[in-house]
Order: C-alpha cells, then sequence, then structure tokens
C-alpha cells in the first residue's frame, strides 16, 4: 500500500505541478459536456425508439456514453503512456533496477490516471444531473459502481497488452487512435447499438464497452440492480479475466524480449 | 604488432595460458578468493539480434558480439573499475549485472543469488548509480525522489529518514534537498543519484561513469565521498565503469579492460603497467649538453633502442627521452654512445609509464616496443 501511495503521490504532484496544463485539461473536458449538452437538446426533441429502454432522453443517453468512454480511453492508454514517459525521461531504468517486478510498477503508475478519471466521471454525471437535468434519482449506485469497475478492469487488460506493443514498436498512438474510434463506433457509445447493421452489431457483442455502457444506462437512468444486470455483470467478469491475464502476460513476454534485445530502455 | 603477438601479450596480462589459445578469462579477486564472493559473472557473453514486428532477424554469428565470454568476481569489500574505449562492453556489462538486460550467454550472481532465476531478489542487493541525470522525476523535489526510490527497495519511514539524513549530511545537499530536482547543478544531481544507488545499503553498489561530464571541483568532491563512505561501509563491493583513467586509479582496487567485448587485462593498475612494461620497454629521460647536436640520430640507430625524442630547452640543456628495450644493455650503450660523442650527462631518470599510455597501447594492441623497430627510432 505505501508503494502505491508513493506511486500516486508522484503522479499527483507531477500533474498538478503543471498547473495551466491541469487546469486546461480540466476545462477541455467541461467544454466537450458543453458541445454534447447542446448535440442532445437539439436531438432530444425527436422520439427515438431505440432510446426508450434507457428512459428515452438522448442527453442521459449521451451523458454516461461520454463519462465511461472517459474512463475506458484512460484505461487503453495509461500504460504505454506511462511506459513511453518513463523511457523518454529516462527513469525507466533506474525504476526497473528496484526489486519490485515491471508488471507493479504499470499497474501503480496507473492509479493517479483511474484516479482523476474517475473524478471527471463522478464530475460528468453531477454536472448532467445539476446543471442539464438529466434524471438520476433512481440510480443504482453500487451496482454502477462495479460496473464502472469491470469496464476498467477490462480496459486496463487491453492497455497493458498495448503497452507490451509500444516497448517493442515505440511508437503506436495512431493505432490507439484508429482502435479508439473502432471502440466508438461499435459499442454505442453516441447511439444505441441497435441502429448497426446486424454484423457489426454481432462484432460490439465482443466489445467489453458495449456491455458495460448498456449495464451503466440501465443502472444509473432505470435504476436496475443486480438482478436483472447479472448477465452482463457475469459477462465483464469473463472479460477481466481474460483480458487481465492476457494483457499481463503479453506484457510480461514484451519485457523479457527487449531484455534480450537491449531495446527496453529505447525509445 | 600483429594479432598474435598481440593476444600473447593481452594473455600475458590476464594471467592465461597463450598455448590454450583464448580460452574464458576471469578477473578474479586476488586476496580474498575462499569467502563467497559479492558479484560473481561467469562467461557472459551478450550479442545483439534486433527483432521487428515485420522482419524476423536471426543471430548473425559473425556479428560483432557486445560482450564475448566475460567472467569476473568480487569480493565483498572490494571496488573493480570497468575500464575500456567506448562502445567496449562497459555499459553492457554493468547493465546485465543490474537484470536490465539478459545475455546471450552465461551467468550472474549477486551473493548467491542467481540474476536471471532470482532477478527480484538479486536486485534488492544491488543498487545502481546512473551518470544519467533524467533518471529522476523532475518536478518532485530532491526529498520526493529519495522517498519514492526508497520505497521501491521498501524502506520504512524511519529507515528512509535515517539512511537519507546521514547521506545527505556527508554529501552536503541536506540544504538542497527540498528543492525541485530541475533546480540542481550537475554535480547535485550526480549526488542525488549516488544517495539513491545507497539509500537501500545494497552490498553491491554499480556505477556507470558517476563523475562524467561534471566540473574538475566536482569531480574530485564525488570521488573522495566515494572513497569515504567505501571506507564506512567495508563489507560493500563496489563496480564502477568509467573511461576516466585517474578516477579508476584513485578508487579501484582491481580495474579490468575491456576492448570489443573481450576481456584484455585484469589486475591492480601497477601490476597491469608492471605486466605490459616487463614485455615492452624502459623509458630514461636523460638531460645533456649536446656539443654536436646529432646525438640523437645515433641513439636512434642502436639496436634496443625503440623510440627517442629530443626536446632542446632554454638553459642549452637537451632533454632525451629514450625507450628502451629492457634488461639495461641498450642503456648502457646508449650512455656510452652520447658521453663517447662529447655530451655532458646532467640527469638521468627512469620513468613511470603512464597507466593511459598502457590502456592505449593495450586496447589498440600495439604496444610502442612493437610500433618502432628496435634501431629505427624516430629522433630528433
Amino acid at each position: 500500500m505505501i508503494l502505491a501511495w508513493e506511486f500516486f503521490k508522484r503522479d499527483a504532484v507531477t500533474a498538478l505541478s503543471y498547473r495551466t496544463s491541469f487546469l486546461v485539461q480540466l476545462l477541455g473536458n467541461l467544454l466537450v459536456l458543453g458541445v454534447f449538452y447542446y448535440v442532445g437538446r437539439t436531438i432530444g426533441a425527436a422520439e427515438i425508439p431505440a432510446l426508450k429502454d434507457y428512459g428515452g432522453s438522448y442527453l442521459a443517453f449521451l451523458l454516461i456514453g461520454i463519462a465511461l468512454t472517459d474512463c475506458v480511453g484512460v484505461s487503453l492508454t495509461t500504460f504505454a503512456r506511462q511506459i513511453r514517459e518513463a523511457q523518454m525521461t529516462g527513469a525507466l531504468e533506474a525504476t526497473l533496477m528496484s526489486p519490485v517486478s515491471l508488471s507493479r510498477i504499470l499497474i501503480y503508475s496507473s492509479l493517479w490516471g483511474y484516479f482523476f478519471s474517475a473524478v471527471r466521471f463522478v464530475l460528468y454525471l453531477v454536472i448532467g444531473a445539476v446543471l442539464y437535468g438529466v434524471r438520476m434519482s433512481d440510480a443504482h449506485v453500487t451496482t454502477a459502481s462495479v460496473l464502472f469497475l469491470l469496464v476498467v478492469l477490462c480496459f486496463a487488460g487491453i492497455g497493458m497488452a498495448w503497452a507490451a506493443v509500444v516497448l517493442l514498436i515505440k511508437r503506436g498512438e495512431a493505432v490507439m487512435t484508429v482502435a479508439g474510434y473502432l471502440v466508438v463506433l461499435l459499442s454505442g457509445v453516441l447511439f444505441p447499438t441497435q441502429v448497426l447493421p446486424e454484423w457489426l452489431q454481432r462484432l460490439a457483442e465482443l466489445v467489453p464497452l458495449t456491455h458495460a455502457l448498456e449495464g451503466m444506462r440501465l443502472a444509473l437512468l432505470q435504476g436496475q440492480g443486480f438482478g436483472p444486470l447479472a448477465g452482463t455483470i457475469l459477462t465483464l467478469c469473463g472479460f477481466a479475466v481474460a483480458l487481465l491475464a492476457g494483457g499481463l502476460l503479453a506484457f510480461n513476454a514484451s519485457v523479457r524480449a527487449t531484455k534480450k534485445t537491449g531495446s527496453l530502455t529505447e525509445f | 604488432m600483429g594479432a598474435c603477438a598481440s593476444e600473447a601479450l593481452c594473455c600475458e596480462i590476464v594471467g592465461m595460458d597463450y598455448e590454450r589459445g583464448m580460452q574464458p578469462t576471469e578477473a578474479k579477486h586476488s586476496a580474498r578468493e575462499d569467502g563467497e564472493p559479492t558479484l560473481s559473472v561467469e562467461s557472459v557473453s551478450k550479442q545483439f539480434v534486433r527483432r521487428s514486428l515485420w522482419r524476423r532477424r536471426r543471430a548473425d554469428a559473425s556479428a560483432p558480439a557486445a560482450l564475448r565470454d566475460v567472467s569476473l568476481r568480487v569480493a565483498p569489500g572490494e571496488m573493480v573499475g570497468i575500464l575500456g574505449p567506448n562502445g567496449a562492453g562497459k555499459t553492457t556489462l554493468l547493465r546485465i549485472i543490474a537484470t536490465l538486460l539478459h545475455p546471450t550467454t552465461g551467468r550472474v550472481r549477486i551473493c548467491g543469488r542467481d540474476a536471471f532465476l532470482e532477478p527480484q531478489r538479486a536486485r534488492s542487493l544491488a543498487g545502481l548509480v546512473t551518470c544519467d541525470e533524467r533518471s529522476f522525476y523532475w518536478r518532485l523535489t530532491g526529498r520526493q525522489n529519495l522517498r519514492f526510490f526508497a520505497a521501491l527497495y521498501g524502506l520504512t519511514k524511519q529507515e528512509f529518514r535515517t539512511r537519507a539524513e546521514e547521506l545527505l549530511e556527508t554529501t552536503g545537499l541536506a540544504d538542497a534537498v527540498d528543492r525541485p530536482y530541475y533546480g540542481y547543478s550537475a554535480g547535485m544531481k550526480q549526488k542525488l543519484a549516488i544517495i539513491r544507488g545507497l539509500l537501500s545499503e545494497p552490498r553491491l553498489v554499480l556505477y556507470d561513469e558517476p563523475t562524467r561530464s561534471l566540473d574538475p571541483l566536482s569531480t574530485q568532491n564525488i570521488r573522495r565521498w566515494i572513497a569515504r563512505k567505501r571506507r564506512h561501509s567495508p563489507q560493500q563491493a563496489h563496480v564502477i565503469a568509467t573511461n576516466q583513467l585517474e578516477e579508476a586509479e584513485q578508487l579501484c582496487d582491481r580495474v579490468l579492460i575491456l576492448n570489443r567485448g573481450s576481456l584484455i587485462a585484469h589486475g591492480t593498475i601497477d601490476e597491469i603497467r608492471h605486466r605490459w612494461q616487463q614485455s615492452s620497454y624502459d623509458e630514461y629521460h636523460i638531460a645533456l649538453r649536446d656539443s654536436q647536436g646529432d646525438v640523437a640520430e645515433r641513439v636512434s640507430r642502436l639496436s634496443g633502442v625503440f623510440a627517442v625524442e629530443r626536446s632542446p630547452g632554454d638553459d642549452g640543456l637537451v632533454t632525451l627521452r629514450l625507450r628502451l628495450s629492457r634488461g639495461g644493455a641498450a642503456l648502457s650503450a646508449a650512455m656510452r654512445l652520447l658521453l663517447d660523442g662529447g655530451a655532458t650527462i646532467v640527469h638521468c631518470e627512469a620513468q613511470k609509464v603512464g597507466f593511459d599510455d598502457v590502456f592505449c597501447a593495450l586496447v589498440l594492441g600495439d604496444p610502442p616496443a612493437a610500433a618502432s623497430t628496435p634501431g629505427k627510432g624516430n629522433g630528433g
């Protein structure tokens, strides 16, 4: 725990020391909310049958989609970014000389990113509820929290696998951008997956975010609890176990490979 | 000098039987061979193979190896220097010992722990002092940086406080430790790197060019401090990779010299110098009054004279720098010739060969004894 706290503190102090950047980043997140508010209001007037299951409000649908995708984005990119930054700043070698495994270093290095994304997630929902009038009074918060945790774990696995690739190829931002768009397209962030062609809908079933968004919207907007969402939770548990194990295995294999080639600290 | 003769010289220096050919060389500690060494490097070789996701490349046997069959043992309390020209394999060896790189073959043990089977245990016994000032977090203060790395080594708050305070006091960094790292001078950054390396009180400290890019004053301070710290922790072993020969002379009990990945010499600096000199030449500086002006030319033609340099001084004296075959016969012949030629010898002094000369000759595989054919020295 002490070690995890030291990592968290290191990253928090570093992030907060760049005050302007930190505030502008926060402002950017709020601006995104503003943009989607007006998109939601424009479309909100229309009757959308596909949104009936979620209470019919496009703004509420969009808000949860954006908030959760933001967290997923952190999961996807934080590990690779940490590795790359440590390679470029030169701190990786000194950290790797310690008796702590690289997997632990990687996980602890993501704590600040996750904390900050969780803060943003709550901020999105609070702003949505208070300023935009999105109704979440019946929200089943415990189920929503479990879904949040599970989707974060799922994408942490993918993020670790991606960090493994970054260790080998060094730069891969473009790949991650494409993957991000693909996830947004398939998982129903901006629109319900029912509007997709059937073959894309089947593909969307393979993306954990599709299930998480479905469950999260039902938990927060319709107040559904563990019972009705048991299937979604179990599916996400399966994804989380498989993706985390795969991600860790891929990452450790990549570390071994780079220790052989001598490219571990190259960038 | 031909490759064969060069190999013979190197083999003699490392105490190897030349007839056996280039067998695995081992730099053993001389005085403390009985106990368990703090560091044991056994026949380590490294050949870098670049892999691409698009194209698989196989190890090319003809590609130059970064390290070839290098062995080394370091006893508790010893400080061993790794010397060599750029690209010799010093950092590669250090990184292999630090478990940051896997060797192609061979084994590394730290206090008996296999660095590749038990890397975390081995790392807990070692500390690395790098010359890379980027290896800290620039937005954190010196103390925050140290606390972070102390946590990585599992130090408790109390342990950290006690050790950090002691180290900060002795390095003179105590006043600056709460300032952001980005405001530190190069010397302060290097001191902080040394403190970090020693914070966990490791059994083995690895230094990678600890005084590179420091001014002479900071360099002296750091070296003195390392020497002092060493006296206070007599069981701690140290391995220092450096390009600065005087650093090795000041700090190290023994050195090993790498060239193109191979160990070409090891021992104390005096031993290496002595062995090399025995197989090469004596150097004398003779101050004389030369009435005829051609003594250097005549001396250079003598048998057993490898090189003659003549430098006239302001006081009318001429200094001859002679490199002569060992044994005294060449010196006697040179003296006789000088006296017979009417020169007055004012002063004659045998010179201790500089370690940098020995180092260069070893690395080039071309000691001056062979560089100039006896009797064909460069006079005047």
